[in-house]
């Protein structure tokens, strides 16, 4: 059963590393880039370091999405 | 033809990485040099030793001391990075933004996050006091407590949440790691004889835990308030 997990886990990884290349919508990269941190944290949960993945809900999902969000609301949202 | 020239030089690449992967020793087994390497001290003495129960805060506070004193010299190099770019303009003709956000919020968003912080702090303090025993420690709580600075700034507006910091006293939380990890590692100098080191035996060994928890204390305000200034910076810098 965890082994199911564990490949969903990893598929979804996958994909939405590729989402993220693949869009031109700064905004919604953001977003996936988010959901590929949340995505981790679990990864490192499943892999018994709960330290490094109380790190990447704080740093990777929570903080750097803003930032990210920020520098798209100063510039542009299409990737040229 | 510039696909073909990319296509073989990441093959030409990817050739030696391949033949490293190929000699990496087998996954989990207990001759690999990570189980046989340090990590047997590590685990077999790290609580008498290092005196945290939380492995993972031993290694990073204790055995790999100087390599957390470089991360946060690092990190408060960023903030630095960050002033250079975005301040040094705004610095010259002084002007500053409303600190309202500029898309009204929704009530449901302000409720949600106004009813969570005070858990959210208290999760972070617990994550920060109990560092050494449990996962978690200074680095996790202080960017906890970062990201609800900026979660709070984003429904209230920097200004209102940005008072919690006092202009006064924020260069002084923003180097905090740094100061902490000097402050302690120079003390450790004039007690032992070496930077950063720590007592295990001896007429101070009582001076280990406070040392360990000061540390924790300056990665955690320094985290935090790092983690929320490059937000105040960014959000005020002009588009």
């Amino acid at each position: 059963m965890i082994r199911v997990f564990d490949v969903l886990l990893y598929s979804l990884l996958i994909a939405c590393a590729l989402a993220v290349i693949r869009t031109k919508d700064l905004l919604a990269a953001a977003i996936i880039f988010s959901t590929y941190s949340l995505i981790m944290c679990l990864v490192w949960q499943l892999r018994g370091a709960p330290d490094v993945a109380m790190t990447e809900a704080a740093v990777g999902a929570g903080v750097t999405t803003v930032l990210f969000l920020v520098t798209v609301s100063r510039t542009t949202r299409r990737e040229r | 033809m510039r696909r073909v020239i990319a296509l073989a030089v990441l093959i030409l690449a990817s050739v030696p990485l391949m033949y490293a992967v190929a000699q990496l020793p087998p996954i989990g087994s207990v001759q690999n040099p990570t189980y046989t390497h340090v990590v047997p001290r590590y685990l077999a003495e790290g609580h008498e030793e290092a005196g945290a129960e939380n492995i993972v805060t031993a290694v990073i506070l204790n055995y790999r001391g100087f390599d957390t004193d470089g991360e946060v010299t690092v990190i408060f190099t960023a903030l630095m990075s960050v002033f250079a770019v975005l301040l040094m303009p705004r610095l010259a003709d002084k002007k500053r933004e409303e600190g309202l956000p500029a898309v009204p919020v929704s009530p449901v968003t302000y409720f949600v996050v106004r009813t969570l912080a005070p858990f959210i702090v208290m999760f972070a303090i617990a994550n920060i006091a109990y560092g050494h025993a449990a996962p978690g420690g200074g680095f996790q709580g202080g960017t906890i407590i970062g990201a609800l600075l900026i979660a709070t700034s984003l429904v209230m507006g920097s200004e209102r949440v940005g008072r919690l910091l006092p202009e006064s006293i924020r260069p002084w939380l923003q180097p905090a790691a740094v100061l902490m990890f000097s402050i302690v590692g120079i003390a450790g100098m004039f007690l032992l004889g070496e930077y950063l080191s720590y007592p295990v035996h001896g007429p101070y060994v009582f001076l280990r835990t406070p040392f360990l928890t000061l540390i924790e204390i300056g990665i955690a305000l320094g985290g935090a308030a790092i983690v929320a200034s490059i937000f105040w910076t960014m959000e005020g810098s002009e588009g």
